[in-house]
């Protein structure tokens, strides 16, 4: 059973916080019960602070009572067919009122529920019977005809200490043992809402562990998308400035909010100079956060806030009078359809990054160029190996594979290249060490180990060899102008060099 | 063959780099030195930061450049972990003959600005032992704190007789055939930016055919998004939402850099006007949204909102 069932306050002493409100509430439901009618109740507050709990204790002091909530149909005929009849008419017997609660009476939404708060406000004149109403948003533009005909009471979040206190006796009830600052930290996460913190408790309780700070501290306690959902709400409909920036007040990362509005604005404004003023403001937020990332000047959001609010809502002219539903940002679900390709793309990025001393932003626009030199079929093959590709990524580039010929004959071609590679290298250190020590006669001897490139720690063996080879040319040659040097590793690559090398110079240059 | 040009054809010594004399200049005297303040080096993409910064790397560093040398990049998931860890272990070691080690980073604007922090203090807990190198496209994304811990080198777009000039360089190395006009309409597209123009040349000679005016064309039209014309079509027949979504998908799928977007959008409009499909005055309005965009995509965070604003310019 949910705690915040078993738990749910049976009197109004046990609810918690909103005592002026309860007195108010109290006092109205006497009257009635000494016959003296009161116009209807509006009770007004986020949500989990009780409200609706406060309407079924007051619903017991009645010997009856009808409740429609936001599930329910509520075209003007529903309303009027299940409370216009029992509130208008009175049981010649009675003295017995029939309570009536209506429940997120700002839920009501023109085209869905076409003149629902017309009926509403009909009911209202006409009923002889208490009347609740229930809403969260104090400032929706549906309450605007209803506020004036009811007592409005406005309830308020919980304190967290009050919260907190409420959770440890449901704890002792319960047997599970909390550290108080466990309970604190759940209590204020909370934000005020009673229910979800009973509900986080619950999630967490475990009997044969005492709950500690540790336990409570990564979990977010409340989902906010529904706050999410209402604050883009709010900056699209509403015209009210202060209504738009209470709305914003959420916990959230503002980059998040800014582009679930920036996902909206198309949908819900349709007026093409409404869609420009609106990204415009969208576009000056995000200069802002870049200022934040810059500067970590925190102080910043506020104005990226009040852009992507306050100057979005007041981009239309008016509000539209019609059901928008708020749409997660597609963004998200594009980058999720494609992280495969992503995946794949990263990979490739990533070995280039590696090779090529670029980052992955810039390795991935040279993808296009890639694609169409890969339509050669010997090329493919060089970048291929240069880049150590697999067959799944050669695939990201060219649907064909290589055909099985060019592999082989550039596979022989490049072990050839090896073979003169060293050759050259070895003759290379040969020269360098003539210069540098030429006084020095060393022994001829024979058998040239294989692997060479014993200088670097690189693994990249062809770049490191070809490093070395710039290196060494560089260093006796210090005046010789690129033409000279570009040409001399030509006349290199081409000429056949005898094999055996001394393997002393070798050791010696490799310390 | 050895692979993609760019790499191969990469100058390996200071005084082989295409422009930027002055920079080389002033850099040319840190060699021999015992120490090397901590540079910066900020400019566009292809213009030779990294290549200047290797080249000094090993002018500096000599034969055992490898041992005494990191380099990373923005791929590297760099957090302030990583910063942190992978610089700390480096700089423990004394560098090995050697007078200093190096750090070379790639793209510090790309870096969290915590891990930004973070290195702000690793370059001052080693200023003994190691000398960074920094390299970022705009130093305007730069904590102040780097900032004035490093000499800043400003990499200006590489001159088009420069470029042209590489260019003809390598063509005569690999041996093929070139026509002058070809060259140029490279360096036309390039706009300063070396890595493009020889990527543009080896994609074009990989076509097996001269390098002509129309095989550029060829290879400029293939390598670019291909839904460029179509999104703004959509954009200025006011259906923003399927603008919207072209540019996300380009921007996802291909990976294309919103400065990339923002020249593509700039080079469909204009070849609109050149070939008069599209009035003057509308012309002008959109370049002032489009350089108002490509100047806030560098003050922003987020490039594909800054892009999605643009495009409402098309209603």
């Amino acid at each position: 059973m949910l705690w915040t069932d078993k738990y749910r306050p049976q009197e109004l002493s046990e609810v918690v916080g909103n005592k002026k409100e309860i007195k108010i509430i109290t006092d109205w439901v006497n009257a009635w019960k000494s016959n003296d009618p009161q116009i209807p109740l509006l009770l007004v507050g986020p949500p989990g602070i009780g409200k609706t709990t406060l309407a079924q204790i007051i619903a017991k002091e009645f010997s009856e009572y009808i409740e429609l909530n936001a599930s329910d149909k509520r075209s003007q005929d529903v309303i009027k067919s299940t409370i216009g009849e029992s509130s208008s008419s009175r049981s010649l017997f009675g003295d017995e009122y029939k309570l009536i609660i209506l429940d997120e009476v700002d839920g009501i939404h023109g085209t869905n529920d076409r003149g629902g708060v017309k009926a509403i406000g009909e009911i209202i004149k006409s009923s002889k019977h208490p009347m609740i109403l229930i809403a969260n948003d104090f400032y929706s533009k549906r309450l605007q005809s209803i506020k004036p005909k009811c007592q409005v009471i406005k309830m308020k979040k919980s304190r967290w200490n009050s919260i907190s206190a409420l959770l440890r006796k449901i704890a002792q009830a319960e047997g599970v043992e909390v550290e108080p600052a466990a309970l604190k930290e759940i209590a204020v996460k909370s934000q005020g809402d009673v229910r979800s913190a009973i509900n986080t408790l619950q999630a967490l309780a475990d009997k044969d562990h005492t709950l500690n700070v540790s336990d409570v501290e990564g979990m977010v306690t409340k989902d906010t998308r529904s706050d999410i959902f209402n604050a883009i709400t709010s900056v699209l409909k509403s015209k009210t400035p202060a209504h738009v920036k209470e709305a914003l007040w959420i916990e959230e990362d503002p980059t998040l909010v800014m582009e679930y509005i920036a996902e909206n604005i198309p949908r819900e404004y349709k007026k093409k100079d409404e869609i420009k003023k609106a990204y415009d403001y969208i576009s000056k937020a995000d200069i802002f956060f870049g200022r934040t990332n810059v500067s970590r000047n925190y102080g910043y959001w506020k104005y990226a806030t009040d852009f992507m609010g306050i100057g979005v809502s007041n981009s239309k002219h008016e509000t539209y009078k019609k059901f928008t539903k708020i749409q997660t940002p597609t963004i998200f679900s594009t980058m999720s359809r494609n992280r495969g390709k992503r995946n794949l793309r990263d990979g490739i990025a990533d070995k280039m990054t590696e090779k090529m001393h670029v980052s992955r932003a810039i390795a991935i626009s040279m993808f296009p160029y890639l694609e169409i030199m890969f339509r050669n079929d010997e090329l493919a093959w060089e970048i291929s190996d240069f880049l150590e590709l697999e067959d799944t990524e050669i695939k990201r580039f060219r649907s064909k594979k290589i055909p099985a010929k060019v592999v082989k004959k550039m596979e022989k071609q490049k072990a050839q290249m090896r073979v003169e590679e060293r050759d050259r290298r070895a003759e290379e250190l040969k020269n360098q060490m003539m210069n540098v020590i030429p006084e020095v006669e060393e022994p001829k001897e024979d058998a040239l180990p294989f692997e060479i490139p014993g200088i670097g720690t690189s693994n990249a063996e062809e770049e490191s060899v070809e490093e070395i080879e710039k290196e060494t040319i560089e260093e006796p040659l210090p005046d010789l102008d690129e033409e000279i040097i570009e040409e001399k590793v030509e006349e290199k690559a081409e000429e056949k060099k005898e094999k055996k090398k001394t393997d002393k110079q070798v050791s010696l240059f490799s310390f | 063959m050895s692979g993609p040009w760019v790499e191969k054809y990469r100058p390996q010594k200071l005084e082989d780099i295409v422009g930027q004399k002055q920079i080389v200049a002033r850099l040319q005297k840190y060699v021999g030195e015992e120490s090397m303040p901590n540079l910066m080096f900020t400019g566009p993409a292809g213009v030779g930061k990294t290549t200047t910064a290797l080249a000094l790397v090993k002018s500096i560093l000599g034969e055992y450049w490898r041992q005494n040398f990191l380099e990373l990049n923005a791929s590297d998931a760099r957090g302030i972990d990583t910063v942190r860890d992978r610089i700390k272990n480096f700089c423990r070691l004394k560098p090995v003959g050697a007078p200093f080690r190096i750090i070379f980073l790639d793209e510090v604007d790309n870096m969290t600005k915590d891990a930004q922090h973070a290195l702000r203090r690793e370059m001052e807990m080693y200023t003994k032992t190691a000398s960074f190198i920094l390299s970022c496209n705009y130093s305007s994304k730069i904590i102040d704190p780097i900032q004035s811990r490093c000499a800043i080198f400003r990499f200006a777009p590489i001159k088009a007789e420069e470029i042209k000039e590489r260019l003809q360089f390598i063509c005569e190395n690999e041996g093929f055939e070139t026509t002058d006009a070809g060259l140029d309409t490279i360096v036309y597209f390039a706009e300063g930016d070396m890595r493009k123009a020889v990527n543009v040349l080896q994609a074009a000679a990989s076509e097996g055919e001269a390098i002509t005016e129309d095989a550029i064309y060829e290879v400029v039209s293939k390598a670019k998004p291909q839904d460029i014309g179509n999104m703004i079509n959509k954009a200025l027949m006011g259906d923003f939402m399927a603008a919207r979504n072209i540019l996300r998908d380009t921007m996802v799928l291909q990976g294309t850099s919103g400065e990339d977007m923002v020249t593509q959008i700039y080079q469909d409009v204009s070849k609109r006007v050149i070939e008069g499909k599209m009035d003057a005055n509308i012309y002008m309005d959109l370049i002032e949204a489009i350089a108002e965009c490509d100047f806030r995509i560098r003050e922003g965070a987020n490039p594909r909102i800054q892009l999605e604003a643009l495009l409402t310019q098309f209603l």
